[in-house]
């Protein structure tokens, strides 16, 4: 029964080695390899062949290992984990002591573990570029580095000096692609001189301070009070008032927005109240 | 049967047609009158009560108050039925309420009605018209401020300002209208300068604005300046409180649009150009008190915009909108049930519609 067992034992850990779903721990193969294995064991090779070749397509490596137990046991809490990952390189499950599961959970079921997860070792990682790396990293360059110049010791100033700023954003989001439309988009910064010649044409959104509508409003206002004997009241506490900036935002999201039931109510509304307009039955 | 377009069969006949039809079958001849009719002949004492309500104006008044200014269709049904009703509805009378509170010492206030089309917009403006020369308001009434920009057959330079153009037939026409409707004011106004039309003629300060009409009728080449003159007359003198204005203007973004007129080297005129619209831009600033200013955006005979527009920023454009802002939108349904009932009620009344199916 010895080289049986033994042959059992060494087919029943080339198995776990190779298996796709195994969700149990090692023992549940074993069973399972002898429950099925029903043919007498004359060389353990032959035997695996034949039982392999009873079950499952393909070839199975002639060199056979002895189950190792994963590296993750063997790892302290406090290593250094930029040896396990210095570089790029795809998800081990035995190199992560991390209990990750990911994929479909099939008939209410949980998602898959991470052993054979084809779903985790097609992902990108960031395994190596831990904060910890990434002052090693750090560390390594700033030999290569020179001084930040003293003299940009302000905003303003780096903005005269390099008046060209680029702007790009990196997206974190999970669905169906890595790649998030939204990070196509680089923004460029640059303020030339002509732009403060641009005239109210060609301002892509509206602006209320300054245009002919809050001179409008305000010499209105300034009118209304003259005749009420009230030449006390300033430009700034009329724009200050509550009645002036409810009618500036209504005439901005007019603008803006284009006109709509609400949007016309809401003018209306403030058009009344910054006139003082009554209505007598 | 064209007149049906106006105004009955405007808004989906959904649920009119049926208690119609009922009643119809049981009191043929006794319905009565005051569900779509009221005798209040004031526009003064018009409320909610009466809204959905016909009520009548005599027709010398008609002549009196509107020589000019109903729309074609409705003077077509004065002349078929005999007589004028115009609807109560909640737009004029809100236009109401607001005209009894105004503060006459306070820069006049715009209003701007508005609406689809055929909604009854120049039928309010006309209610307003009405209202205000009955409370005894001066009634400057421009009933379609497109006809300045359009269709004009001669146009002469401005003797006045070299850069402008006059439109001597338009402003005969105006001036005569305005004639008729404001006889007593013109009376009473004196001119406060003297003015001087061409090398000889001129009138002198003091003289009644009567005088002033009349040379621009009786001289047409200066028509156009003698507007000019009326309207900065009216407005320095409204200032002072003597009586009370109301400028009311249809189809009030003519004044900012585009015209269709040319000069004689073919390039095309922009409104500016026109004197009686740049007089007319001046009255409409709100830089005089003690009035009012009601206009309305119309889309018929609006020129070079869609015909689906209707809201006042599509109609008065970007200048049009800054040189109106702050204004009083007001805007003008189609009937409502209630209103439409009431307005076959009266054409049912005035035998206008004849068969019940």
């Amino acid at each position: 029964m010895a080289p049986v067992s033994r042959a059992l034992r060494a087919a029943a850990g080339s198995w776990a080695v190779l298996s796709w779903c195994c969700g149990t721990a090692m023992g549940g193969p074993r069973f399972g390899a002898a429950a099925y294995s029903s043919v007498p064991a004359v060389s353990s090779r032959e035997s695996q062949t034949k039982e392999v070749s009873t079950r499952r397509r393909g070839r199975i490596p002639q060199l056979v290992k002895s189950h190792v137990p994963p590296r993750t046991e063997k790892m302290a809490v406090d290593q250094d984990w930029s040896s396990v990952y210095p570089t790029a390189a795809a998800f081990k499950p035995a190199s992560v002591p991390l209990p990750i599961r990911m994929g479909y959970p099939v008939k209410r079921g949980v998602p898959p573990p991470k052993e054979g997860n084809l779903e985790l070792i097609k992902i990108p990682n960031f395994l190596h570029l831990t904060p910890p790396a990434i002052k090693k990293h750090c560390a390594a360059l700033k030999d290569f580095c020179t001084e930040w110049p003293s003299a940009l010791d302000s905003d303003e100033k780096c903005e005269k000096h390099f008046p060209i700023e680029i702007e790009t954003v990196d997206y974190i989001s999970s669905g169906t692609s890595i790649r998030n439309p939204k990070a196509r988009v680089v923004t460029l910064r640059k303020t030339e001189m002509w732009e403060s010649e641009k005239s109210e044409e060609d301002m892509e959104e509206y602006i209320w301070e300054n245009s002919r509508s809050q001179n409008n409003a305000l010499d209105t206002l300034l009118q209304i009070k003259a005749s009420e004997n009230d030449s006390n009241v300033t430009k700034e506490d009329l724009l200050a008032s509550e009645v002036v900036k409810n009618y500036r935002s209504s005439v901005i999201a007019l603008k803006n927005e284009g006109e709509t039931e609400k949007n016309m109510s809401q003018y209306k509304e403030s058009v009344k109240k910054l006139l003082n307009i009554q209505a007598l039955p | 049967l064209q007149l049906d377009h106006g105004c009955a069969l405007h808004t989906a006949a959904k649920h009119c047609f049926s208690p119609m039809v009922s009643q119809d079958v049981q009191t043929p001849a006794e319905t009565p009158r005051a569900v779509f009719y009221t005798s209040e002949k004031d526009p003064a004492k018009h409320t909610e009560q009466h809204e959905g309500q016909h009520y009548h104006i005599p027709l010398e008044e008609v002549k009196a108050v509107f020589p000019h200014g109903l729309p074609r269709r409705f003077q077509q049904q004065i002349k078929t039925f005999n007589e004028a009703c115009l609807m109560v509805r909640k737009p004029a009378l809100e236009l109401f309420s607001y005209l009894r509170g105004t503060n006459f010492a306070h820069p006049a206030v715009r209003y701007v009605i508005y609406g689809e089309k055929g909604t009854g917009k120049t039928m309010t403006l006309c209610h307003v018209v009405h209202y205000c020369s009955r409370q005894g308001w001066l009634v400057l009434h421009i009933p379609d401020a497109h006809l300045w920009v359009k269709n004009c057959k001669e146009l002469l330079p401005s003797s006045y300002n070299r850069e402008r153009l006059d439109q001597p037939l338009q402003a005969s026409f105006w001036l005569r209208n305005f004639k008729a409707s404001n006889e007593h004011f013109l009376q009473e106004i004196k001119t406060q300068r003297r003015y001087m039309w061409g090398k000889r003629e001129s009138t002198e300060e003091g003289r009644p604005l009567g005088e002033v009409v009349e040379q621009g009728l009786a001289r047409v080449r200066v028509a156009s300046d003698a507007v000019g003159v009326v309207l900065k007359e009216l407005k320095q003198q409204s200032d002072l409180g003597s009586f009370r204005l109301l400028v009311a203007v249809d189809g009030v973004n003519a004044l900012w649009g585009r015209t269709t007129l040319k000069k004689e080297d073919k390039s095309p005129v922009s409104p500016e150009e026109l004197t009686l619209v740049y007089n007319l831009r001046k009255l409409m600033v709100n830089n005089w008190k003690g009035g009012a200013i009601v206009t309305t955006l119309s889309q018929t005979g609006s020129l070079f915009k869609p015909s689906s527009a209707y809201l006042p920023q599509e109609l008065l454009g970007n200048e049009g909108f800054d040189a109106l802002d702050p204004f009083v939108p007001i805007p003008v349904p189609n009937y409502s049930p209630k209103e439409f009932e009431s307005c076959y009620r009266y054409y049912l009344d005035r035998k206008w519609l004849q068969h019940e199916k």
